[in-house]
């Protein structure tokens, strides 16, 4: 497991004061307050319209907040129009000007500033080399692959040297493969400039892999601001439990809760979360607790202490094989159960009876809804 | 709302007073025009001393006026409903199959958007004396056809173009005939395109007034042709009068379309994002 | 599915529209090569000498005029027309949309007639405009804007304009706005963003709106015939009068045909000029 990155607790880079943002009726953000810190890579992670990317235009200034401030660099950019800001933004499709070459588009935010001709040169080819498109100054956009026109996009939005860097899903229109390179390459750039990014994404794993922090969001509230790590093993509550991750949701009862930990009953299995969701329940009272595929162990049917059930469907993944297992006795839906390497595929074949067991540590619990 | 600069905003103002300036010079025609219909005096004057509404009741009890507004219907009735046969039919033709001649023919088709209608009009206006036409209905519908259907054709082959042909596929393996096919499914999914493109035609046709007045005789003058030669001799209110029944009508309609058939989109001008 | 369903039922029809079309435009051109039979509807026989007559000092003015007066429209259209069309794609209000919409759009389904008698009324001597100057005292006597290339330019914008903007406006609305918020997000103020990314990319608006009013202009009748009034004269009204007073229908095909390739010139340099924007591709 990675180290959690530390940041430098000084002012934050871009900081939103309780802003509220409506559409006609719809409430878009309902008082969001967060802070960027400087050099952060910061993740706005959820469903659509969940509010990320108003957030964001927020921040670009392509909207204005009803309620609320929104400072960058401790200066309040409420009424400051979008060409004042100095950030750098990348677009979902890249928004690469299709009239201008490659050079002209990333000298495009100099020319703006009026950088004289030969710094001008000079920047545009550091940034292209930045980017590995050295000797494509020339070309078009459109005679440039996604991955390219991508590079561009970032070459461009880097050049002004920007106070803060805006994506929007800017992995979206690449392929897989790609996307895996292209996301460690900026991720890598980012790191060497100390660029304050905040990225905005509906796909957890890229959040998850990405990020030094996320920002859970939902029904334009923030749900949960954390590390990658503690998104992914502590969620604050349902929603982030749900979203982030594959899980499992499993109806126990409280058997009981201690000052750090509580113990939950579920079938024949005792299993330790930690307590502080559950301070103000009362013994025995049903709670949901999620189990992440992988915390599941199969293991023999005659296991004491283990929930017995079946195996109804395999799905190899190559690396680990997903099991689905129907267990009467603990849920009404299969669990999904996560197994390293591929033997379970030879061991645990369709229909075989199993036991399932739960390791120690990493689930969260939550009053039942 | 959205954040903006002084500098913006001024630019705002001034963007503002030119939309103001330009819509003032679209409408002032109309706006003219309706004034000076309800001027009792039968010449020009403003402002107008007295008000009436007896050019209203002229402009409607003018023969000329009341033939070339019925023959106007006979004509656009005819033109536009063939025009739109035909033009269906043949985007649908363009848009799915190759065959001989096919973009000469598409191409004979939508020249008359580009050739003047005097042209048109001389051409028709020769094609019936040499074959021996007299110059009736015919020669009108005729021409009439051919100066709208470039409008039928593109409204039509952009619904289809719009059209996801899987629809039709799955009829098809559903067991459709292609017949059935063609009229359970497309024509019912085209019918937004068809309608508009008819009430293009039909309006077009109506209005047409340059190869009208070279193809048509006193007999089937058209009322755009009527108001012409009104014109020319006479220059009471009445054709102010008719003017302003004319533009409201034609607001109406085009209020309708822009409400109830989504005008924007038919026109292609609706923002993408 | 048999290959090809309907194929001979749906292509006939259009096949004999433009067969007739076809042969209304070759009997023109038969025309313009027969000799003109005073007194006789028949034309006489094969001639050069209409193609010859056209370089007479006055069927040439006429040329000149019209080519000018069309040209002087569309570029006063493109410059009235594309503030026009510019809000309609951006307003966001959706009523004040669709009202600038009908304001817009009305027009073009007016017909050249109404619109052009009221230019009279405004244009008139006794017009709108006389009479207000007049009567505020800044003139003494009428301004003379009927019978003049001025007062048929005015109308024929009017006309004109309908087109030009929906043409601009369909160029402009597919222009994805995130281009706009890049330029923006680099630093460019709003000028710098409409002159180097709005402008360029709605460029192949602008030429086809351009290149329609041209054509549209040429073949206006009703404008220059009413407010031109035998004074400024285009090439459709020396075809009417001369198929109409005159009855020389063969010189008046010449002049359609003349006509037609001058604007095939016109539009086919417009179109090679306009050859590097066609690269642009805005999605």
């Amino acid at each position: 497991m990675q180290a959690i990155p530390t940041i430098e607790q000084n002012e934050a880079a871009v900081r939103f004061d309780a802003v509220t943002k409506r559409f006609d009726d719809v409430v878009a953000l309902n008082a969001v307050s967060l802070d960027v810190q400087t050099g952060e890579f910061l993740t706005l992670l959820g469903p659509s319209g969940c509010g990320k990317t108003t957030l964001l235009k927020l921040a670009a200034g392509f909207l204005g907040p009803d309620a609320g401030a929104i400072s960058i660099n401790g200066r309040r950019v409420n009424e400051l129009p979008t060409y004042q800001r100095g950030i750098g933004m990348m677009f979902q499709n890249y928004a690469l000007f299709p009239h201008m070459s490659v050079a002209d588009n990333v000298a495009y935010g100099l020319k703006t500033r009026r950088v004289p001709k030969p710094e001008r040169q000079q920047r545009v080819a550091e940034v292209l080399a930045l980017v590995k498109l050295t000797g494509m100054e020339r070309r078009m956009p459109r005679q440039l692959s996604g991955g390219q026109q991508q590079r561009v996009a970032l070459a461009r939005a880097l050049v002004i040297n920007p106070t803060v860097l805006l994506l929007d899903e800017p992995f979206s229109a690449l392929d897989k493969s790609l996307r895996t390179s292209m996301q460690v390459e900026l991720r890598e750039i980012q790191r060497k400039l100390g660029l304050t990014t905040i990225f905005v994404t509906h796909d957890q794993s890229e959040a998850l892999s990405l990020s030094d922090r996320v920002a859970v969001m939902s029904e334009g509230r923030i749900r949960q601001l954390g590390s990658p790590v503690d998104v992914y093993r502590a969620p604050t509550d349902q929603f982030v439990a749900t979203f982030v991750g594959d899980n499992n949701k499993l109806r126990g009862r409280l058997l009981s809760v201690g000052d750090s930990d509580a113990v939950i009953e579920l079938g024949s299995a005792q299993i330790k979360v930690p307590s502080e969701r559950l301070a103000k329940l009362e013994k025995s009272a049903p709670v949901d607790l999620f189990v992440r595929p992988e915390q599941f162990c199969v293991v023999s049917a005659n296991e004491p202490s283990a929930m017995t059930g079946h195996v109804v469907a395999q799905i190899y993944q190559g690396g680990h094989v997903d099991l689905q297992i129907e267990c009467p006795g603990a849920s009404r839906d299969r669990l999904l159960v996560r197994s390293a390497g591929d033997q379970a595929v030879v061991r645990w074949p369709m229909g075989a009876t199993v036991g399932v067991s739960i390791q120690p540590g990493g689930c969260a619990a939550f009053p039942a809804e | 709302m959205i954040p903006r600069s002084t500098y913006q905003r001024m630019l705002g103002w001034i963007g503002r007073i030119t939309l103001i300036c330009i819509v003032a010079f679209l409408i002032l025609p109309a706006a003219v025009v309706t004034i000076a219909a309800f001027n009792d005096k039968p010449i020009l004057s403003f402002p107008p001393q007295t008000w009436s509404w007896r050019w209203f009741a002229r402009a409607l009890a003018y023969d000329d006026f009341r033939h070339g507004f019925f023959n106007g219907l006979i004509v656009t009735a005819w033109s536009s409903t063939i025009a739109l046969f035909v033009g269906a039919m043949f985007a649908f033709a363009i848009d799915r199959y190759r065959f001989p001649f096919k973009s000469l023919i598409e191409g004979i088709l939508v020249s008359p958007l580009v050739i003047p209608h005097f042209t048109v009009g001389l051409g028709f206006l020769i094609l019936a004396a040499q074959v021996g036409l007299s110059r009736g209905f015919a020669v009108v519908v005729a021409c009439h056809v051919v100066l709208v259907l470039p409008f039928v054709l593109r409204s039509i082959y952009v619904s289809l173009k719009n059209l996801d042909q899987s629809y039709e596929l799955a009829a098809a393996s559903l067991g459709a005939t292609p017949f059935r096919v063609l009229t359970t499914i497309t024509v019912p999914l085209l019918l937004p395109g068809l309608v508009s493109g008819w009430l293009f035609a039909a309006i077009l046709s109506f209005n047409e007034f340059t190869a009208s007045l070279f193809v048509t005789s006193q007999r089937t003058q058209t009322l755009p042709v009527a108001m012409y030669n009104y014109v020319r001799e006479f220059a009471d209110p009445s054709m102010a009068a008719l003017s302003v029944m004319y533009i409201a009508g034609t607001a109406a309609l085009i209020a309708f379309a822009t409400s109830f058939l989504g005008l924007g989109k038919v026109l292609n001008i609706e923002q993408t994002h | 599915m048999t290959e090809r369903p309907f194929l001979r039922t749906f292509t006939t029809p259009a096949a004999l529209c433009a067969l007739g079309f076809a042969a209304a435009m070759a009997a023109v051109l038969q025309y313009s090569l027969r000799a003109y039979v005073p007194g006789s509807l028949d034309p006489g026989g094969f001639t050069l000498a209409n193609f010859a007559d056209l370089l007479k000092p006055l069927y040439a003015r006429v040329f000149f005029d019209t080519v000018v007066i069309c040209a002087v429209t569309a570029v006063a259209t493109l410059i009235v027309g594309y503030p026009l069309a510019y809000a309609l794609v951006h307003i966001e209000q959706p009523i004040l949309k669709s009202t600038l919409l009908v304001i817009v759009v009305t027009p073009l389904f007016l017909g050249e007639v109404v619109r052009t008698y009221s230019w009279i009324i405004v244009l008139g001597n006794n017009g709108f405009i006389n009479s207000i100057l007049l009567s505020l005292g800044l003139v003494e006597k009428p301004l003379q804007l009927m019978f003049t290339s001025f007062g048929v330019v005015v109308a024929l914008v009017h006309v004109t304009l309908p087109v030009m903007v929906i043409m601009l406006a369909a160029g402009l609305s597919h222009i994805d706005r995130d281009y706009a918020r890049a330029a923006e997000s680099l630093g460019a103020g709003p000028i710098r963003v409409f002159l180097t990314v709005t402008l360029p990319l709605s460029m192949p608006g602008v030429v086809a709106g351009t290149t329609t009013a041209f054509a549209w202009t040429f073949s206006a009748f009703a404008t220059p015939q009413l407010i031109g009034g035998g004074r400024v004269n285009m090439i459709s009204n020396l075809v009417y009068q001369l198929g109409f007073a005159s009855f020389n229908f063969p010189f008046a095909a010449t002049l359609c045909v003349a006509g037609l390739a001058l604007t095939a010139v016109v539009l086919g340099l417009l179109q090679i000029a306009a050859r590097p924007l066609q690269k642009i591709k805005v999605h």
